[in-house]
């Protein structure tokens, strides 16, 4: 082992105290919280560092904050490091100041044992509203960071225990909404208080040395099995290529993203060179986003108990020239990022695909689609209703895509149909699977579903927030491509349909139905199990034709049986009618451009 | 000699049976369970106690049962084939469940199978809106050919959610005639009369899963009395539920989904009984077995009870925030943390060098690598034999005899060797990395709802739950552990101390600030009248029929409700406020703040709880276990960590320790061990309690 202090009986007992100070900070925020994006979509993290500011332990909450805490700690540590006291408390959240959007506010707390630092409790949660010319501060059209709402360069929040009331009253004049706000950042404090008390409790304990060695042996722990898992990974070099649809902005410009992976021994190297200029819409990235992804992508391929923290980002390494999408400079607006963060995590994945076939699913439905509808009613009182969709997976090389289940990049819970209606000025028609949209393949693409949102006051402003809509779900291996995404106006009356990303007024009664984009297939689709063909034909998610035509499986006229002698004749037959075409390996189907924007 | 009350407990391995009446005389029994017809096993396992007590079946009073049938039918999917039928637009929402899934970075990841296949999910075009106004009344020609569809499917039973059927039922019961026209005796249940309660998914969740479960619960409380009808036994049977009350034999056949987590109940229930009677008002309770332990909480003389729960879902690490790995249900039921840790967990080395317990279980079969029955894999139970504190021979009661060398030699070269350790300290090491583990449980019902554990007593049971306890206890500082008489057995001697219980609850969402206090106490009332009518059935009535009022309520724009008690009576205004007060504190409490008066507070569920007072106490003052209580006068070495070493330690039995005694020591039962770490003081109370002092 790495030296003569390293005890595995003490360190797994300490292991096993300290990661659940990191969760119960995150049980904390959860149960108390007030907005609806932390409550449901999980969207804060909670974690323990080191008195460097590297990240020891994360609360089990949002990939999409694995690797920010240390890029926002080490903008506090940079300006406040040497004056640090107890019962400070430091806040941020300029994304070019060590943040990542406006509405993700860090809080951090130093820890002190007998006036010497010795950790740092951290937290971040996405709030409800930090002011710009867009309720909820998450609009995808703002084109440069000055309308996203109120910017908090790194600052004393707390000075030994005193507010910081200059700062409140900043914060209680720019925001929609001081009570929520407020409400949540009190979760946030009372997260790292716990955290502080309980790591003295430790401390007190087993004593500071074995506490402060503690969390050196972790890191280095996570950096022994991240390099285990990685040596038994081949060595190579492998890219992908994959296009967001357009920035909303730009509208039907799309914007590449590009990835090349290099492994070698025990480290591997993510490389976003060749990905777009950053855009005019609110998508691009900071770096420590482009981490994340990068980082959730990689976690997926490694065994599943290998820790989040500093030990493994030692071992892989992320590069992006700034200026670009992945690694947005002033003043690139960044409110809508998520979406830049989701398509990366399928591009990192494309190219881990090609490293280890047997192992990564294909394309999944693109990530969250954001729907708000908000407006006043007729007494004046605001209302902002404000949705998240997602739920595909695309299909793994052993099992068919999810139907219906969180993206990875981000757990998200879904809204009781219920409460949202008694709350909101909206009523849902329609939540529901939607057949024949699931790529084909030896292993089917998750279905997507549909949700339709019917308006009930005068009027609203609808924002929409979705991709995938020209630029399919890949399918991988022979699988075919998921189905487009796709939003319909009105769908039982004229049917208007509408761009993936926009803003526009809705009146009563109107609807608006959002689908989502179908998971991508694996493998060839005439290989699929015909008694699973006819499954999902009796499920009603495959029509028949579709059995035919993509599966090559003819269901006998009754609908409860596989015609197998018709099946084997029209499958040679699909077979035959191939010869000299290209096989779908992966997605065809759209101009291929090079990182200028010129066609290839 | 006053009749018996039988307490019943059936696992996946034996089923455990208990008399006890009120001069304290405690006949138990442990028969393997017959897994073809659980009900053969209990009815030749009370036979052989009226053989060996020289009882007859007339001296049974009742029988009290907690059974595992409605769990095990969720966990190997072989409950009703049941259809659904639900509004048009909303057929999935039993699949989609709530997209959250309890594992990050997991590719493998599969949701567990929907209960109800597509295509018995069925739809009707109806629409009741947010306010309980009908839009739209389903079409009598459409929904009959929904049903006869399923018919033709041949369905075991059908399930009716409608959306916003909370707010007003009247279309779900339209449904429901039509289906009761239709098939006059096919299982229904209707999400008005299980749940009326807003939230769809575990609305619907709910309904289908007491669907799911009721014919194969129902056949087998048949088949049940039948067997012991057949062997003259007429005691009534009573269910324990996973709230922790009784229910009769009918009530649970129609509203199976309160019997699902029935067998842990009992161990919590009998913990309260005990520890109260020993004047103990906060209590954790630690039961640990063969594959899993579980934790709960005793505040205040009271059980905690959680609001909802997931079924099905297996075990796993903070599954408090991840969600999603079972099937919703939601019934109120006491709050356990479980965690997969047992005396078959498996112990290895990881990548890194550190060492992981479990896990993993080696189970019954083949088991620890002690058994000899095949096991390669160093688990708990080995270690455990290595240190000494499990009698090397045989399991106690010598029904499994024990290979202590083959543990030795797999041990020292899985596990001591790679990790530079003498097999005594890794072995030692194994124990404290497991206990840690539980350590994680018994902080999720404490610290992490705002209770500091050190202010509790650690009340241990289950196989193996004793000899971990006081090690335990030591090392996240509580002060006092109690192990109950025939502690193997507990969970279904704890039957005995339960009281009859219905739970009833539904939405009243509201400001409190805009509820109109007399439409409340209306609303209360009609649930109370419920809970009555319910227990005058079962004989129940003036003050031996009690009604408790609760409420959840939280912050508007909060999602997840804290339940506090509810002042009795008519509401007025001053009542309101005592129950936004109650609110506060308990928000205080569990979360270490309370928001300003400004903040309103919102109403979202009533509940009652009706409880049935017995005529008679259930605690008889003092318990004889009618085995033998020989001293065993025995010694061997046992290994206490470094600063103790090995130790030759007194092997007695409960009994010796009449005599206060300082640790070590290691008390061998019938059906479980306790082991008494050095400097301990242990002794017997007047109840026959070990109690532990650290």
């Amino acid at each position: 082992m790495s030296d003569d202090t390293w005890d595995p009986i003490q360190f797994e007992l300490l292991r096993n105290a300290v990661i659940s100070i990191a969760d119960e900070m995150a049980l904390t925020i959860v149960r108390t919280t007030y907005s609806g994006v932390l409550r449901d979509n999980m969207d804060f993290s909670t974690a323990f560092c080191d008195p460097e500011g590297n990240l020891v332990a994360q609360g089990l909450t949002l990939p999409g904050h694995l690797g920010s805490i240390p890029t926002a700690l080490a903008a506090v540590v940079e300006r406040f490091g040497h004056a640090m006291k107890p019962d400070d408390l430091f806040c941020l959240n300029d994304p070019y100041q060590g943040g990542m959007h406006l509405p993700d506010i860090f809080i951090f707390k130093p820890i002190f044992h007998n006036g010497k630092r010795i950790a740092f409790a951290a937290t971040i949660c996405h709030h409800t509203d930090v002011g710009g010319r867009v309720a909820g501060s998450n609009a995808s059209d703002s084109t440069e960071i000055y309308q996203e709402g109120l910017r908090i360069p790194p600052m004393y929040m707390f000075e030994q225990g005193k507010r910081n009331e200059t700062l409140f009253s900043l914060i209680e004049a720019n925001v929609r909404v001081p009570v929520k706000v407020f409400g949540d950042i009190r979760a946030q404090l009372a997260a790292c208080n716990i955290a502080e008390r309980q790591f003295l409790e430790l401390v007190d304990e087993h004593g500071v040395e074995t506490m402060s060695q503690f969390l050196i042996d972790f890191v280095d722990y996570t950096e022994r099995v991240t390099k285990a898992a990685l040596l038994e990974l081949p060595d190579g070099e492998w890219s992908f290529e994959d296009w967001i649809d357009d920035d909303g902005v730009d509208v039907g410009q799309p914007i590449r993203l590009f990835v090349k992976f290099n492994k070698k021994g025990d480290r591997l190297f993510a490389d976003w060179t060749g990905t777009s200029e950053q855009v005019k819409g609110a998508i691009n990235n900071t770096l420590s986003f482009t981490k994340a992804a990068t980082y959730c992508g990689v976690k997926c391929i490694l065994p599943n108990d290998v820790p989040a923290n500093e030990g493994f980002f030692r071992c892989v390494e992320v590069t992006a020239p700034p200026g670009t999408i992945a690694n947005g400079v002033l003043p690139a607006a960044c409110a809508a990022r998520g979406l830049t963060g989701f398509r990366m995590v399928d591009c990192v994945l494309g190219a881990l695909a090609m490293m280890l076939p047997d192992k990564v699913m294909a394309a999944s439905d693109g990530g969250n689609t954001g729907i708000s509808i908000g407006g006043y009613d007729s007494e004046r009182n605001p209302f902002i209703y404000v949705d998240f969709a997602c739920g595909t997976w695309g299909a793994r090389p052993w099992a068919d895509g999810l139907s219906g289940n969180s993206n990875l990049f981000a757990n998200m819970a879904t809204q009781s149909i219920e409460v949202c209606e008694a709350e909101n000025p909206v009523e849902i028609l329609a939540y529901e699977f939607v057949a024949d949209k699931a790529g084909a393949g030896k292993f089917r693409g998750g279905a997507p579903y549909r949700r339709d949102y019917k308006l009930l006051e005068n009027e609203a402003v609808l924002q929409v927030r979705s991709d995938r809509k020209v630029f399919r779900p890949y399918g991988l291996y022979g699988g075919n491509p998921g189905a487009s995404s796709s939003n319909i106006m009105n769908p039982e009356k004229d049917a208007r349909p509408l761009d993936s990303k926009f803003t526009m007024i809705m009146y009563a009664g109107e609807v608006l139905r959002h689908e989502l984009a179908g998971g991508g297939g694996w493998g060839d689709p005439l290989e699929r199990d015909p008694e699973s063909v006819l499954r999902d034909v009796r499920n009603e998610l495959v029509s028949m034709n579709s059995a035919r035509d993509d599966y090559g499986v003819v269901i006998k006229s009754d609908g409860w049986g596989v015609d197998y002698k018709a099946t084997q004749i029209l499958r040679v037959e699909i077979q035959k009618s191939r010869i000299g075409k290209t096989p779908a390996v992966l997605w065809q189907d759209w101009p291929r451009k090079d990182d200028k924007g010129a066609d290839l | 000699m006053s009749r018996f009350r039988v307490g019943i407990d059936i696992g996946g391995t034996f089923t455990d049976i208990v008399f006890l009446n009120a001069e304290g005389r405690l006949f138990t029994k442990k028969v393997p369970s017959s897994v073809d017809n659980y009900a053969r096993a209990i009815v030749e396992g009370m036979a052989e106690v009226f053989g060996e007590a020289g009882i007859t079946p007339e001296d049974v009073r009742e029988i009290r049962h907690g059974t595992t049938v409605a769990s095990n039918a969720i966990l190997e999917l072989k409950g009703a084939r049941v259809g659904l039928i639900t509004s048009a637009g909303f057929r999935d929402i039993l699949e989609i469940r709530t997209l959250r899934m309890p594992r990050l970075y997991d590719l493998a990841w599969e949701k567990p199978p929907s209960l109800v296949e597509r295509y018995l999910r069925q739809v009707v075009d109806e629409r009741v809106n947010a306010n309980g106004a009908i839009e739209r009344k389903p079409q009598q020609i459409e929904v009959e050919r929904v049903v006869r569809k399923l018919l033709d499917e041949k369905v075991e039973a059908i399930a009716i959610c409608l959306i916003n059927a909370y707010a007003n039922p009247e279309n779900e019961r339209f449904v429901e005639e039509v289906v009761r026209e239709l098939a006059p005796d096919l299982p229904l249940c209707i999400s008005a009369d299980v749940l009326p309660e807003m939230k769809e998914y575990e609305r619907t969740s709910t309904t289908v899963i007491n669907a799911y479960v009721l014919p194969v619960v129902a056949t087998y409380l048949t088949a049940l009395r039948k067997g012991l009808d057949a062997d003259s036994i007429s005691a009534p049977i009573y269910l324990m539920q996973s709230n922790g009350g009784l229910t009769t034999s009918e009530t649970a056949s129609k509203l199976p989904m309160h019997i699902i987590e029935s067998g842990p109940a009992g161990g919590v229930i009998g913990s309260q009984a005990i520890s109260k009677a020993s004047g103990l008002e906060n209590v954790i309770t630690f039961d640990m077995g063969g594959t899993t332990a579980k934790t709960s909480m005793i505040a205040r003389g009271e059980v905690t009870r959680a609001l909802d729960m997931q079924v099905g879902g297996g075990i796993m690490h903070g599954s408090r925030l991840m969600t999603g790995a079972g099937y919703a249900l939601k019934v109120p039921a006491i709050d356990l943390a479980e965690v997969g840790a047992g005396g078959g967990s498996i112990l290895s080395i990881d990548t890194g060098g550190s060492l992981r317990a479990g896990p993993e279980s080696a189970g019954a079969s083949p088991g620890p690598v002690c058994y000899d029955a095949g096991g390669e894999n160093p688990t708990i139970t080995d270690a455990n034999v290595i240190l000494g504190y499990i009698n090397p021979d045989h399991l106690v009661g010598g029904a499994v005899k024990l290979n202590k060398e083959k543990a030795i030699s797999v041990f020292t070269r899985k596990i001591a060797e790679p990790l530079g350790l003498s097999l005594e300290d890794a072995a030692h090491g194994a124990h404290l990395i497991s206990a840690s583990n539980m350590i994680r449980a018994i902080k999720a019902v404490s610290t992490e709802r705002g209770r500091n554990p050190r202010n509790y007593s650690l009340f241990a049971f289950g196989g193996n739950g004793p000899l971990f306890a006081a090690g335990m206890a030591d090392a996240i500082g509580i002060k006092q552990v109690i192990v109950p008489p025939s502690p193997g057995l507990f969970s279904s001697f704890g039957l005995l101390y339960a009281d009859v219980e219905h739970h009833y609850s539904r939405t009243f969402r509201r400001l409190l600030t805009d509820a109109d206090p007399q439409e409340l106490t209306t609303a209360w009332e009609g649930l109370a009248k419920e809970a009555l009518d319910e227990l005058n059935k079962e004989g129940f009535s003036g003050a031996s029929a009690v009604i408790e009022r609760s409420a959840s309520l939280h912050y508007k724009g909060q999602i997840y409700e804290l339940s506090v008690p509810a002042p009795s009576g008519n509401f007025d205004s001053k009542k309101l406020a005592e129950l936004a007060e109650n609110f506060g504190q308990e928000h205080e409490v569990v979360y270490g703040h309370r928001a300003g008066p400004e903040e309103p507070v919102e109403l979202v569920n009533i509940a009652v709880i009706g409880r049935g007072i017995p005529d008679s106490s259930r605690v008889p003052e003092k318990l004889y276990a009618e085995e033998a209580l020989t001293p065993v006068a025995n010694s061997r070495k046992a290994y206490f960590g470094k600063s103790y070493g090995w130790i030759e330690t007194a092997v007695v039995a409960r009994a010796d320790l009449q005599q206060k005694r300082i640790g070590p020591a290691i008390v061998e039962e019938y059906d479980a061990t306790c082991l008494i770490p050095p400097k301990a003081e242990a002794r017997l109370d007047s109840f026959g309690n070990i109690v532990v002092d650290l």
